[in-house]
């Protein structure tokens, strides 16, 4: 039980890297895709909700086919690049749609004000609505990331050594079919709930410097 | 989609039904028999209608709300409690059919006797409900069913009864508080001293012998709060027994048969009204009845 | 060539409904059932479900569909593959939909419930026909989301050999080669499913929120 435990831990790190690298994608390309998202020429509009629908629509496991697989009968493609851009494409949608329900959340007044005191348009943005937007989309934010962590097992189904290829590899080794999956669950459980713990604290405590 | 979610709600609900949602809900406790005073029935006897309140005490936490409170309501009569906001007056309204538990003294209504010190039994709380009917400040008229279901629902599921006789019983009732043309709307539809009636058709539909009147009118606009309390002048001259709390002092004057006035979980002073109202005892009654009439 | 692939890849797309509707025809009563054991006064059992919810949405879907598929036969229980899968989804299901219908409920304004034990309604009776019909109505938009999630969770069931849209395409994929195009196309129904279906969740939370 020991040595099955130790061999599923051995991908955590992987787990780990495929979550980290995926959401720095994630909320880093989210803002271009947002920012298209909400443009007034329909020429960046349009396409920017199309990508997003269609990274959202299709299940990650498929997109993670179609680059693997797909993409890499013209390209040369290891799996774990495969799952970090698969997975950090579909998570630049979901922070796009994370900040746009931030930016909605902004009060009008904020854009108002700024106009009044003759700010510029970017200064605004950077300066005023941008961090407010940031807080607000933390608690959201970081819901996405403790469910990333999770869908990152996905990327088993193309090779990536993480926690779960592990625990298949042990099951294939001790021919015991059940005791290595619960151990992974048990090891996600072990890494997520203090993550939504942490989300939580963080958020309660931005919530009582900015109350509103 | 209706019978799904019909299908869904039906199989826990059965195995469920236990489980209680809200932890402020009364608890079932198992059944432990009320001890009555000697002499004393549970039948409905000529002590019907009236509630007694013997030494009544209400915490909450270190706050003393019902502080050793004594009250009278008798058969038929009309009792209005004043007081300044904080006074106590709707915890002890909501003592009165133990939506509020007392942490000591004896709650007697309708000839059922309940002992803070004793756990009720669900069979018990369910006889006492009957009795009583209550009327809250915010209506809490139930947003998803229709006029008619609101006051038909209780009637069904409480008094047992089929869902036509139900809703005729409704429908008479609705005609009665003059909204019968709205039995089939929402009750989002209807203007805050609509929705009052509805509440009181509500609990009327019961067939209770006591009313509770939790400041029904303070949530209403003045014009909206007189149609409402023409209904409640209607029921008092129909010889409900009713213990109404109230700011609306005309009808504390005009309507009750006995007013208790009370201040910091206390009862100041009681009696008859035009006696209170022209020459209270207390300095403090005099006090806030300036406060209040000035206004 | 396309034109070869459709009737096999819709047949896919028939397979992944199925089990889309098996997990959600199981798991919502059993998302109910725990939203109302996580609700109880008993301490002891409020505890019990709540952790056991926490598991259920701690275990990736892929994890807990192993440990189901794989798990099960060793506790003697042998079901097919497609039951397995939808035994697991449901358990996945129940686990999240529960802290969704949980939410509902709460939702109800502390006042009808007085209301209704102030008129005697027993507390089946304010279960039945108070909180659960209101509840079920707030949760209503989210339960749709979560079920178009659980529709795109299906391509999960790929790893244990249900021949469920995902499968076909990759086995069409693994004889002609054409891996990219045959994917993209299995990509585009799920998201021929997933997009109006999240267009149609939010129709349903704009008009709900609009009556109440």
């Amino acid at each position: 039980m020991n040595e099955i435990l130790l061999t599923i831990l051995a991908g955590v790190p992987i787990t780990l890297l495929l979550t980290a690298g995926a959401l720095v994608v994630g909320v880093l390309g989210g803002i271009p895709l947002v920012a298209a998202r909400q443009s007034r020429a329909a020429i960046l509009r349009l396409p920017a909700r199309a990508t997003i629908e269609l990274l959202r629509g299709i299940p990650p496991i498929v997109w993670l086919f179609i680059i693997f697989f797909g993409l890499g009968t013209y390209v040369r493609l290891d799996a774990m690049s495969a799952a970090a851009i698969g997975l950090g494409l579909i998570s630049c949608a979901y922070l796009a749609e994370i900040y746009r329900g931030g930016l909605a959340a902004i009060a009008k007044g904020q854009w108002e004000a700024s106009a009044a005191l003759g700010m510029p348009r970017t200064a605004t943005l950077t300066r005023v609505i941008g961090p407010q937007v940031g807080r607000v989309c933390i608690p959201a934010a970081a819901s996405y990331a403790i469910g990333l962590l999770k869908d990152t097992s996905v990327a088993f189904t193309i090779g990536v050594t993480e926690i779960l290829y592990w625990a298949n590899d042990q099951s294939r080794e001790t021919s015991d079919a059940f005791w290595p999956f619960v151990l992974a669950a048990v090891v996600y459980i072990v890494m997520t709930i203090p993550c939504a713990w942490a989300a939580r604290a963080l958020d309660a405590s931005l919530r009582k410097r900015v109350a509103r | 989609m209706i019978s799904l979610w019909t299908a869904i709600w039906i199989v826990p609900t059965l195995v469920c039904n236990r489980i209680q949602f809200d932890p402020d809900f009364p608890p079932e406790v198992p059944v432990s028999e009320t001890k009555h005073l000697p002499g004393q029935t549970d039948r409905p006897s000529e002590s019907a209608g009236a509630v007694r309140l013997t030494s009544l005490v209400k915490r909450f936490g270190d706050h003393v709300v019902v502080n050793d409170v004594s009250m009278d309501v008798a058969a038929g009569e009309v009792v209005a409690i004043i007081g300044p906001s904080g006074a106590g007056k709707s915890t002890l309204l909501r003592c009165i059919n133990l939506l509020e538990r007392p942490d000591s003294g004896i709650v007697d209504v309708a000839g059922i006797q309940f002992d803070a010190a004793t756990p009720v039994s669900g069979k018990d709380l369910a006889r006492l409900r009957r009795h009583v009917g209550m009327v809250f400040q915010s209506f809490n008229l139930f947003p998803h069913l229709t006029v008619l279901r609101n006051v038909a629902l209780p009637q069904e599921r409480v008094l047992g009864i089929s869902r036509t006789e139900a809703e005729e019983k409704a429908i008479r009732l609705l005609d009665r508080v003059g909204l019968k043309d709205k039995a089939k709307q929402y009750p989002g539809r209807c203007s805050g001293g609509q929705q009052q009636r509805i509440a009181i058709a509500r609990a009327l539909a019961l067939g209770p012998q006591i009313m509770l009147f939790d400041e029904p009118t303070s949530a209403l606009d003045p014009e909206l709060g007189l149609e409402v309390l023409a209904v409640m002048r209607e029921l008092a001259a129909e010889g409900m027994t009713m213990a109404v709390v109230t700011h609306e002092m005309h009808f504390a004057r005009d309507v009750s048969d006995h007013l208790v006035v009370m201040a910091d979980g206390a009862i100041l002073e009681e009696g008859d009204p035009d006696r209170i109202f022209t020459d209270p005892e207390q300095p403090r009654t005099r006090q806030f009845l300036r406060a209040v009439l000035d206004r | 060539m396309i034109g070869d692939w459709i009737p096999s890849l819709l047949g896919g797309l028939g397979v992944s409904l199925k089990l889309t509707a098996l997990s959600l025809g199981l798991g919502l009563p059993l998302g109910l059932l725990l939203a109302l054991g996580a609700a109880s006064t008993r301490r002891g059992l409020r505890a019990v479900v709540i952790g056991l919810v926490e598991l259920g949405r701690g275990t990736p879907a892929l994890v807990m569909l192993q440990i189901v598929y794989f798990g099960l036969p060793a506790g003697g229980l042998t079901f097919s593959a497609f039951i397995s899968a939808g035994i697991s989804l449901a358990l996945t299901t129940g686990a999240y939909t529960s802290e969704i219908i949980r939410g509902g409920l709460q939702a109800v304004p502390q006042g009808e419930l007085e209301a209704s034990s102030a008129l005697g309604i027993n507390h089946r009776d304010t279960l039945r026909f108070i909180v659960i019909p209101q509840g079920l109505r707030v949760a209503l938009p989210a339960l749709l989301g979560f079920s178009i999630t659980i529709f795109q969770a299906t391509s999960l069931v790929y790893s244990i050999a249900v021949p469920e849209l995902l499968g076909k395409a990759y086995s069409i994929g693994s004889e002609t080669f054409q891996y990219l195009s045959v994917l993209f196309l299995a990509g585009l129904m799920y998201a021929a499913i997933t997009i109006p279906g999240s267009w149609l969740s939010g129709r349903v939370e704009h008009r709900l929120s609009r009556h109440v």
